[in-house]
């Protein structure tokens, strides 16, 4: 089977992939609030973008106006 | 629709559909004689058209608003639009391949027309076609509203979908010219291939930057799920379609692998497409529409981010179960054995998580049969995972391989759960784009739910019986120890079977023909007043946006 | 008994401890790197995604914000303000607005408790190992299904190739905590593990070396796999308990502002303040240290020493503990004690001492962990010394002493307690219960004790209008009018029970500790203590409740009275019942006391208690041998909730209070507590189940370790088998249903003039 030479290297790559995507998404805060999340795609009635967000915060930001 | 692209960005697009009109008239050119000149040809059309199109609109008045207040919703649109299409061709494609099995004669005795030709065509207009544009166009629309922010930039979007259905088109007409690499759901050749690794790392590139530019902190879990579909399909038919073109002006190439080695690249291609392109980015669209369309929140986000890694790796081993009792190595077909049935837990969770999320709506789903369709499309994603773990088992696919109960296994997945998935999103999302208050016709939607349906069950039920039966006959010794059937004694009993089927795909594009007429009556519908949401884009909302590709 | 119809409103109800001041608000905000100013606000009360939305709307509205997000986890939203001078306090209207109860966070608190410990974080080990163990597993599986000769060979050494760094970034977690304990000459259950894994990657590797076919890469890294899930849960359910010292800290202002002998006012720091000096106290501040009144009146809030929230009035000669609030009026006092024997400082100390007194609880898990250590070490030694008796080979004797140590290591042992507890968790949550520690669930389950606050406890604390008198229309106008003027709680009660009215107020003045007074309809009038009103009234007899008057009309008066929680009645009822005396503490004075004591079926209440006598109510009941639960919301039960074995609180308690409880209920009624209970109960069911099939599971499986019968393939399905059997056990807690919480108000006015 010397086509699993090529195979499980790329799935390792992928693998590694995907646990350096859950270290980021770990770094960046992504689990903190998982209720919240969950429940904030329900709440965007007014269907527009939001403002940019001040550099290195995060938060709701005040809706752009066109 | 053109009034919303800058006249640096028309230009922009001219220069790029300019070089590919100019790679269309060199390979028609170049491969003189060979289905690779006609696709030359065909090519250069659509790029012609596309640079046309742009040219004869360059002049007009450009956008005035500030475009970053609004959504970028015009691919989207079109994007639907096209998805609807592609269904209507790919499942009539279906019902007269279904036909032909019923009744040959509905060949014709033409050479394009025989089976071997036109079954592809159905599996990648259903799958690429109309599937892939309906992840492409959902994930335009949720990485922006998840993100709050709009995409970068305005003629990306519109590369990744043109782009993706010139590879569509040249595929299919490819195999209508018996241009085939024979491998399932990779048969385009090389130049398409090569063309999809552009638009799909084009495809990769806009997600990142439009979520890199995001304003909620959170990424919402269907752009994991819509990620992971982008990238390993990605890798998958990087690898897959590894080949040597036999020569550059024709279009017959040869695989990098051979024999059994080829097999094995082959399967394991083929089950993460259907793990990453029909199962990962419609769960992205599960995750998303469904606790939309129910008003409320997933029942465990949790869970949905657990099972996302779990699908994510258990699927990655599980091909090798397309191979069991071949020359591949037992070992082998044990590990994809094992790691298919693990794949069991993290695919129950999904739908099992769905379903929860419903329970205390239940009212919902019998009143709006837009959420029923989604509901529905869970249960079947449910059933056919639960039926795919088993198939996966060795003595089991013993049976089962090489019947009709495969392909009643393939369409409870393909019809009850990503066909049924896309037209429950759809409905739920062309009021939002085109800003009506609903959809056109609620009992249209209740009519195309229950057609479905119906086409769904007569369908998979008849291939279950059929694919039992033959599996049995084939199987069955007499005394003297030969075999009691010949292959002529099952095609006689499996023929009422095969007629089911075709009135049961019959129904089910019947169904799909009044979705397409449902949406574009929804757009076509002057709003009878304006509706509360003011319009997002600066783009003439009220005027039906008509597919550019078509 | 009547039931008062009105139904229960959020709105109405202050804070428990009193207005915030502008000064802790402004406090809370820190400067953040790019200029700006973020602060916290705990708002207990979010409770669902569209409370979200609407608190962020609401925010980023306010002058001065730039951002604003809201944590349905935490029940906190984070703000950022333009810099970090910008005044928060549009902000913490706004939420006040829309009828959320906010106060400030301090960011230090929130800091995540794991940053203290060193090496990587647990989650991303469990990430590792799970990476590690997929793709470990998935090569085993291959051999074990048959690869064979170089194949096999290949596949040994990519597995030692992923298993030896994840065990090394993994392991850390063991590793570390097994050298502690082992430098100080003990055992623990990381000893085992460390050693299992360790060994059998070593074991493993000379194998690979020697082209062997038993390699145990898989078992070694799934168990770090398995192991680092039960740690992370467990830390889950630890991380949360805080100490509620730091909350009290933050009670005290930071400095106060002195008089000086010229009669200058000076801003002088805390420790500055020596006994003698005569500081000035403004409206909303807190009195930094034990004081007594010199000249002004004014009305305080005594939460922290008596737990009402009822502001009491204050004239010339009044002494004030520090940690009061000073609600009305400006005062001048003199200084008593010095700030570190003042009333807070000795608070602290109590709580402090309850705090530790209480972390010598030893947990299941600990114990068995105890017992279990020394065992599976002397197990794994005899069995190496038996081997190298019967055979003489030292190298099948270390095989088989390791695959003893690897089978007993303690996987489902590990899992046992913490899954139990996050479930139990989870489900709490659902029926408005946090839990902040997973032993507090254990110590809930032995308790033969229960001791209740009455403020803000078994009563809702807010008071009432039980009755309103007769008088014309044209009265309660001018008396909603008057209320509307003032936020003294009894002023917010009465317009909160008279309905809305267009009346305009000329001349309001609030004079503090009686009342208000201003013209309506071009008419002196007053609303306000009984005694004071009728000094312009025509009948000067001095009613109990609040009055209200027209100069020279006759006085008519309010009567208030506290509510009993919903629920209180059937838990108090059904504890008792249950085996579990109830005890009632209450810095009330007796009549009131007495009042609800017999309301509720009570037999034992104290009255007049003072934090400390609380305490020492519980120590005594320690002491005799008794678990007690403590429920308590104010200030002053703080340290009470601490000495408890196990504690409860309202979210409506106070800061300090709720994190010095280990249990928070979001819901109105007390049924919570039973609620509470059942779990607990159930989860100590189940955790002792746990643990029998975990070792159920051993025993099986030791006999067939030391027997040397154990490839890698038994050692790693056992592992698996035993683990998912005790996750699966614990998941039945789910199963019950949680009882809805109690929607119903039932609540009985019990007569207490207020
Ligand atoms: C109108 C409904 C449909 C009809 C009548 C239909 C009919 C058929 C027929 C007759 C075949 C060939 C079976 C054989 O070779 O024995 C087939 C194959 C297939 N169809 Fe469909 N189909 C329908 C809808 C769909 C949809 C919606 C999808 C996917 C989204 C789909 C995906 C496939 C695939 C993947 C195969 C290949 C199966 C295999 O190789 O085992 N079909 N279909
Ligand atoms: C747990 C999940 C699943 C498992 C373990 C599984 C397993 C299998 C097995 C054993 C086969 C038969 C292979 C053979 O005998 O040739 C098969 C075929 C197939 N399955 Fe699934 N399946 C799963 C889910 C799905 C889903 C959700 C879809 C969605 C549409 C799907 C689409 C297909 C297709 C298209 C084929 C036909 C491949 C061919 O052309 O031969 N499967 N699957």
């Amino acid at each position: 089977m010397t086509i699993l030479t090529l195979l499980i290297p790329v799935t390792l790559v992928m693998g590694a992939v995907g646990l350096g995507a859950f270290f980021w998404s770990l770094h960046s805060g992504q689990y903190e609030d998982l209720s919240g999340d969950a429940e904030r795609i329900l709440f965007d009635e007014d269907d527009k973008p939001l403002a940019a967000y001040p550099p290195g915060h995060s938060g709701t930001t005040k809706e752009k106006t066109p | 629709m053109m009034s919303n692209l800058t006249r640096a960005e028309r230009a922009n697009a001219m220069v790029i559909a300019g070089t590919g009109a100019f790679i269309g008239l060199v390979m028609a050119a170049a491969g003189r004689g060979d289905p690779m000149g006609a696709h030359g040809w065909i090519v250069l059309a659509f790029c012609g058209a596309l640079f046309f199109v742009v040219g004869s609109a360059y002049e007009d008045p450009e956008p005035t608003q500030d475009r970053t207040a609004s959504y970028y919703d015009d691919p989207t649109k079109v994007g639907i639009l096209i998805a609807l299409f592609w269904a209507v061709v790919g499942m009539g494609m279906g019902v007269w391949v279904a036909s032909q099995l019923a009744w040959p004669d509905l060949r014709f005795d033409a050479a394009w027309s025989s089976f071997g030709r036109i079954r592809p065509v159905h599996t990648s207009g259903v799958i690429f076609g109309f599937g892939g544009n309906a992840l492409i166009a959902t994930s335009f629309h949720i990485m922006q509203r998840t993100c709050r922010a709009r995409m970068p930039d305005q003629v990306t979007p519109w590369f990744v979908l043109l782009g993706f259905n010139l590879f569509c088109i040249v595929a299919s007409s490819g195999y209508l010219m018996g241009v085939t690499q024979s491998k399932e759901y990779a048969e385009p050749e090389w130049y398409a291939d090569l063309w999809l690794v552009v638009v799909w790392v084009v495809y990769f590139v806009l997600y990142i930057r439009t979520l890199a530019r995001r304003n909620e902190p959170h990424i919402y879990v269907a752009n994991w799920y819509y990620l992971a579909f982008i990238l390993v399909v990605a890798v998958l038919h990087i690898v897959n379609n590894l080949a040597v073109p036999a020569s550059l002006t024709g279009a017959k190439s040869y695989s990098a692998f051979a024999g059994v080695q080829d097999a094995m690249t082959q399967w394991w291609y083929g089950h993460n497409a259907v793990a990453f392109f029909l199962t990962s980015g419609f769960l992205g669209m599960l995750y998303y529409f469904l606790p939309k369309r129910a008003e409320r929140p997933i029942y465990s986000y949790r869970l949905s981010i657990l099972s996302f890694w779990g699908i994510t790796f258990f699927y990655i081993w599980a091909g090798s179960h397309h191979l069991h009792y071949t020359a591949l190595p037992h070992w082998v077909q044990t590990l994809g054995m094992t790691f298919s049935v693990m794949l069991l837990v993290p695919s129950w969770a999904s739908a099992g998580n769905a379903l929860m999320t419903l329970n205390g709506a239940w009212h919902k789903v019998r009143d709006d049969a837009t959420l029923r369709f989604m509901m529905v499309a869970a249960v079947f994603y449910g059933l056919s995972t639960f039926e795919g773990s088993f198939m996966a088992i060795r003595p089991v696919n013993g049976l089962s391989h090489y019947t009709d109960w495969t392909v009643g296994h393939v369409h409870a997945g393909a019809m009850g759960w990503v066909a049924l998935i896309s037209f429950g999103s759809i409905y739920a999302l062309a009021p939002v784009l085109w800003r009506r208050e609903t959809i056109y016709s609620w009992k249209a939607v209740e009519w195309h739910f229950w057609l479905a349906l119906a086409g769904t069950v007569i369908y998979v039920f008849a291939m279950w019986n059929s694919g039992i039966t033959q599996g049995l006959m084939w199987r069955t010794y007499t005394e003297s120890g030969t075999l009691a059937y010949s292959f002529t004694d099952t095609l006689v009993a499996m023929h009422p079977y095969y007629v089911a089927r075709t009135f049961g795909g019959l129904l089910f594009l019947i169904g799909a023909c009044i979705g397409a007429w449902n949406v574009v009556m929804t757009i076509r519908r002057m709003p009878s007043e304006t509706p509360e949401r003011d319009y997002p884009t600066s783009s003439e909302s009220r005027e039906p946006a008509l597919p550019a590709a078509e | 008994m009547r039931v008062i119809s009105e139904k229960h409103d959020r709105k109405v109800r202050p804070a428990p401890s009193g207005p915030v001041t502008r000064a802790e608000r402004s406090a809370s905000v820190r400067p953040a790197a790019n200029g700006h100013g973020v602060c916290l606000i705990s708002v207990p009360n979010i409770s669902c995604g569209a409370c979200v939305a609407r608190i962020e709307r609401a925010l980023i509205d306010c002058p001065g914000v730039v951002a604003a997000r809201a944590n349905l986890t935490l029940r906190q939203v984070r703000v950022t303000l333009t810099d970090a001078n910008t005044d928060p306090s549009p902000g913490y209207e706004a939420l006040a607005a829309l009828g959320y109860t906010a106060r400030p966070l301090d960011p230090s608190d929130t800091e995540p408790a794991s940053a203290q410990q060193d090496g990587p974080d647990l989650l991303r080990c469990i990430a590792v190992a799970g990476f590690g163990a997929m793709n470990v597993m998935l090569l085993s599986v291959a051999v074990w299904s048959g690869a064979e000769a170089t194949t096999r060979d290949t596949f040994h050494l990519i597995s030692a190739l992923i298993a030896v760094p994840v065990v090394a970034y993994a392991g850390q977690p063991f590793f570390r905590s097994a050298l502690v304990v082992l430098r100080g000459g003990r055992l623990n259950m990381d000893v085992p593990i460390a050693l299992a894994v360790l060994l059998a990657l070593a074991l493993s590797l000379s194998e690979l070396l020697q082209g062997g076919d038993h390699v145990f890469f898989d078992a070694a890294v799934t168990l770090l796999f398995f192991l680092l899930t039960g740690r992370y849960l467990d830390q889950l359910m630890r991380d949360r308990a805080r100490s509620a010292v730091t909350g009290l800290a933050r009670l005290s202002p930071k400095g106060a502002m002195a008089r000086g002998p010229d009669g200058s006012l000076e801003w002088i720091a805390l420790h500055a303040v020596a006994k003698g000096m005569i500081l000035h106290i403004d409206a909303g501040e807190r009195v930094p240290v034990d004081v007594r009144i010199l000249h002004g009146d004014t009305d305080l809030d005594r939460s922290l020493v008596t737990g009402e929230a009822m502001p009491v009035a204050a004239s010339p000669g009044t002494e004030l503990e520090a940690g009061t609030l000073n609600l009305t009026g400006g005062i001048e006092v003199e200084v008593l004690r010095p700030v570190a024997e003042s009333f807070l400082a000795e608070m602290m100390r109590m709580l402090s001492a309850a705090e530790t007194s209480r972390s010598t609880y030893v947990r299941i898990a600990d114990r068995a962990a105890r017992l279990y250590a020394p065992v599976v070490h002397l197990l794994a030694v005899a069995t190496f010394a038996g081997w190298l008796l019967v055979t003489g080979d030292w190298q099948v004797s270390a095989f088989v002493a390791i695959s003893v140590l690897i089978i007993t290591c303690p996987c489902a042992l590990g899992l046992a307690v913490p899954v139990a507890q996050v479930v139990a968790a989870g489900r709490l949550m659902r029926s408005g219960i946090l839990m902040k520690d997973g032993s507090a669930l254990e110590r809930l389950a032995q308790i033969d004790r229960a001791v209740f606050d009455k403020t803000g406890t078994l009563t809702t604390g807010t008071p009432m209008v039980t009755s309103c008198f007769e008088g014309e229309a044209e009265q309660r106008e001018a008396s909603k009018a008057l209320a509307m003027q003032s936020r003294h709680p009894a002023a917010q009660a009465i317009a909160a029970h008279l309905p809305e009215v267009a009346c305009e107020v000329a001349d309001a003045v609030e004079v503090p500790g009686f009342g208000v007074e201003g013209r309506v309809h071009g008419r002196r009038a007053r609303l306000g203590r009984a005694r004071w009103v009728a000094e312009i009234a025509a009948n000067p007899q001095a009613a109990t409740g609040p009055a209200f008057a027209f100069e020279g009309a006759p006085a008519l008066s309010f009567d208030l009275s506290e509510t009993l929680r919903p629920g209180a009645v059937d838990t108090i009822s059904d504890m008792q019942s249950s085996g579990i005396p109830v005890t009632m503490l209450s810095g009330d004075d007796a009549a009131r006391v007495a009042q609800v004591a017999e309301t509720l079926g009570i037999a034992e209440a104290h009255h007049g208690m003072t934090p400390a006598r609380k305490v020492g109510v519980l120590e005594d009941l320690r002491d005799r041998g008794h678990r007690a639960l403590m429920v308590g919301d104010g200030l002053n039960d703080t340290a009470a909730l601490a000495a408890a074995h196990v504690s409860m609180a309202p979210s409506t308690a106070a800061d300090a209070g709720r994190t010095a409880a280990d249990f928070v209920f979001l819901r109105d009624g007390l049924d919570a507590v039973a609620t509470a209970q059942d779990v607990a109960r159930a989860t100590a069911r189940v955790v002792r189940q746990n643990f029998g099939l975990a070792i159920a599971y051993n025993c099986i499986a030791i006999p067939l370790a030391v027997a040397g019968l154990v490839t890698p393939l038994i050692a790693a399905l056992a592992m698996s088998a035993s683990s998912i059997l005790v996750i699966g056990n614990s998941l039945r807690l789910n199963g019950k249903r949680a009882a809805a919480p109690l929607q119903s108000v039932e609540r009985g006015p019990v007569a207490i003039p207020a």
